[in-house]
């Protein structure tokens, strides 16, 4: 009886897990396409290279998914090209920087050092817009949902579209 | 039973003028009508294509980034315009994605228009997706909208817009009523012009018919009718007059044939008698005297039988020349038998009567008359004389006694004058 006891928690606990793991596949595809979406409502200060840069900083949460998906894609006329990086120093010069850094610290300077570089920033971390981040997703229920740090973006000379800011939560004030 | 063909002209011409313009009326209303109704149907198409493509393009962005939320917010803005009644967003998979429907929508014909606008959607889908076209149509209650939603030049789902036709129909309703209280009152002025317009068709018909009423009544034919317009009245109306003057001219020959004698165009028998009983009549009226005067030619049967009877007309024809000549323009001469003529003397006694014969018969003593060239012959006439003021007595009575004198003149040795004298 108790072995069967064990069993049944056991194949419960594994199928919520690989429901958990469905759940966050897709969501990961879904941030995947978005990370390039959200460049059709930015406006980012004009550069010179010839290249659409997307770093993610830290864990990768995507595997392939972002160099399958934008291999031999063009944002605004440029060629995408996707970088890993695992400290600051390594991000350099880019479009978007998304963060997974899950210690504050380092994400509060992968932060800074996106506004002092006019790259987007992007994370999916709870408080991010809050702190100085320009884009927050949460995925609640299959639904999406935007928090935008306008006071950011504007330091970061990245003007953002009016379709998206309607989309979001937007914090006006400046990153404490 | 009622027919038309029985009304009058004028009443026809009203109602043929009346009838004719609500029938152009209502041809020009059906036909403005259905124009009206295309125009409104396209417009009305038109601005809910343009609803949906202003609705698809502020939606792009909830749709990029997955946002139900701010999709279904975005959709119950369309609220504003109380004739849509669904707005539905499916994905690029087909999947609801956001939607908004009014408590209208929620009657079976407005769901089940729903559902074939789903169904719509997937079987057009290559156009929808590939070719990035719309589908919009109308029907009688509703009209929809399918717009594409576009981002970076890829169609990520659909946008949906039922819509009904209620506005259309109150459009199309209102402008009916309108024509018809045009069109009503138009006819109401056509029908009034008409009243007055009929009567330049029926004035000269009514105009003809009087004229004929009075030729009926009084048998006068010497009227004629004439129009100052130059149309077709105008050729019948000198019709008209040539067949009046035609008929004038024939009851003139008919009456003088029937009043006059052939030979030497005095009056005859018949119409002396007529005159004389009018003569009589008036004197008996006024107390006048009326005289009589019979003559007779002298030896007649002599003429005839020595000379011929040509002769005999042509002696006929010369005594009522001269008897008409020398009779008073208010006596009347009548030859009445073979040789005899008959005088009668208006408002005459016997002294004037007697004169009025002495005269005639000196005259024709008097004449010689020619019957060939340089061939004359001379003859007298015997007259009786009858004058009275008429009282009781007939005209035959009064014919009876100028035969006597008559006879009396002839007994005495004839080219004489003789009175007559009550036994």
């Amino acid at each position: 009886m108790k072995s069967k006891l064990l069993l049944f928690t056991l194949l419960a606990m594994g199928q919520l897990f690989s429901v958990s793991v469905w759940a966050s596949q897709e969501e990961n595809k879904l941030l995947a396409v978005f990370l390039g979406r959200f460049a059709s409502y930015i406006e980012f200060p004009e550069r010179t290279a010839g290249q659409f840069v997307i770093t993610v900083i830290d864990e990768n949460p995507f595997g392939n998914l972002l160099d399958d998906l934008y291999r031999g894609k063009a944002i605004g006329g440029k060629p995408v090209v996707i970088r890993y990086a695992t400290k600051i120093e390594e991000i350099g010069q880019g479009d978007i920087l998304f963060i997974t850094l899950v210690n504050p610290r380092n994400r509060q300077e992968a932060i800074d050092y996106g506004i002092k570089n006019s790259i987007l920033t992007i994370s999916t971390a709870a408080g991010f817009a809050e702190r100085g981040g320009i884009i927050q997703l949460d995925f609640l229920q299959q639904h999406t949902r935007l928090k935008i740090n306008h006071g950011s973006a504007v330091k970061s000379n990245i003007r953002i579209g009016a379709p998206l800011l309607s989309l979001a939560t937007v914090i006006r004030g400046d990153a404490p | 039973m009622f027919q038309f063909r029985d009304l009058s002209i004028r009443l026809k011409l009203i109602i043929l003028l009346g009838a004719s313009a609500a029938i152009a009326l209502s041809i020009s209303a059906i036909i403005l009508l259905s124009l009206t109704f295309i125009n409104q149907r396209d417009e009305s198409l038109r601005h809910l294509r343009q609803i949906s493509d202003i609705a698809s393009e502020n939606l792009t962005a909830a749709l990029a980034f997955n946002d139900s939320v701010s999709a279904g917010r975005m959709l119950a803005s369309l609220q504003v315009n109380p004739q849509i009644l669904a707005a539905i967003i499916h994905d690029e998979e087909g999947k609801q994605f956001g939607v908004f429907m009014t408590p209208k929508v929620e009657q079976a014909a407005g769901k089940q228009h729903l559902a074939t606008l789903a169904k719509l959607a997937i079987e057009k889908r290559a156009q929808l997706f590939d070719q990035r076209d719309g589908l919009e149509s109308v029907d009688f209650d509703y009209m929809y909208a399918i717009t594409p939603i576009a981002f970076d030049g890829k169609v990520i789902g659909t946008l949906t817009l039922l819509s009904d036709n209620q506005e259309l129909k109150d459009k199309l309703l209102y402008f009916a009523a309108m024509q018809m209280a045009i069109s009503i009152v138009t006819l109401f002025i056509i029908v009034l012009i008409s009243i007055r317009l009929q009567r330049l068709f029926t004035a000269p018909i009514f105009y003809m018919i009087d004229v004929i009423q009075s030729i009926a009544q009084t048998k006068n034919y010497a009227v004629s009718v004439d129009t100052i317009q130059n149309d077709e009245f105008k050729v019948l109306y000198k019709n008209f007059n040539d067949m009046i003057g035609e008929v004038r001219d024939r009851d003139a020959l008919l009456s003088r044939l029937a009043t006059t004698d052939p030979l030497t165009s005095l009056a005859n028998r018949r119409h002396a008698m007529e005159v004389m009983q009018s003569m009589v009549s008036r004197a008996r009226r006024k107390q006048e005297f009326f005289g009589l005067v019979s003559f007779d030619i002298d030896y007649f049967k002599r003429i005839n039988d020595q000379y011929g009877h040509p002769v005999g007309d042509i002696v006929l024809k010369e005594v009522a020349s001269i008897l008409a000549r020398t009779a008073r323009e208010i006596d009347l001469v009548a030859r009445i038998g073979g040789e005899e003529f008959l005088v009668l003397c208006d408002n005459s006694d016997v002294e004037s009567t007697r004169m009025i014969a002495e005269r005639m018969r000196l005259a024709i003593e008097c004449e010689l008359i020619e019957y060939e060239a340089g061939q004359q012959l001379k003859v007298t006439v015997s007259a009786g004389v009858y004058a009275s003021v008429p009282t009781s007595e007939d005209m035959d009575t009064a014919l009876s006694c100028v035969d006597n004198a008559l006879y009396q003149a002839k007994e005495s040795g004839r080219n004489r004058v003789s009175i007559w004298e009550k036994a």
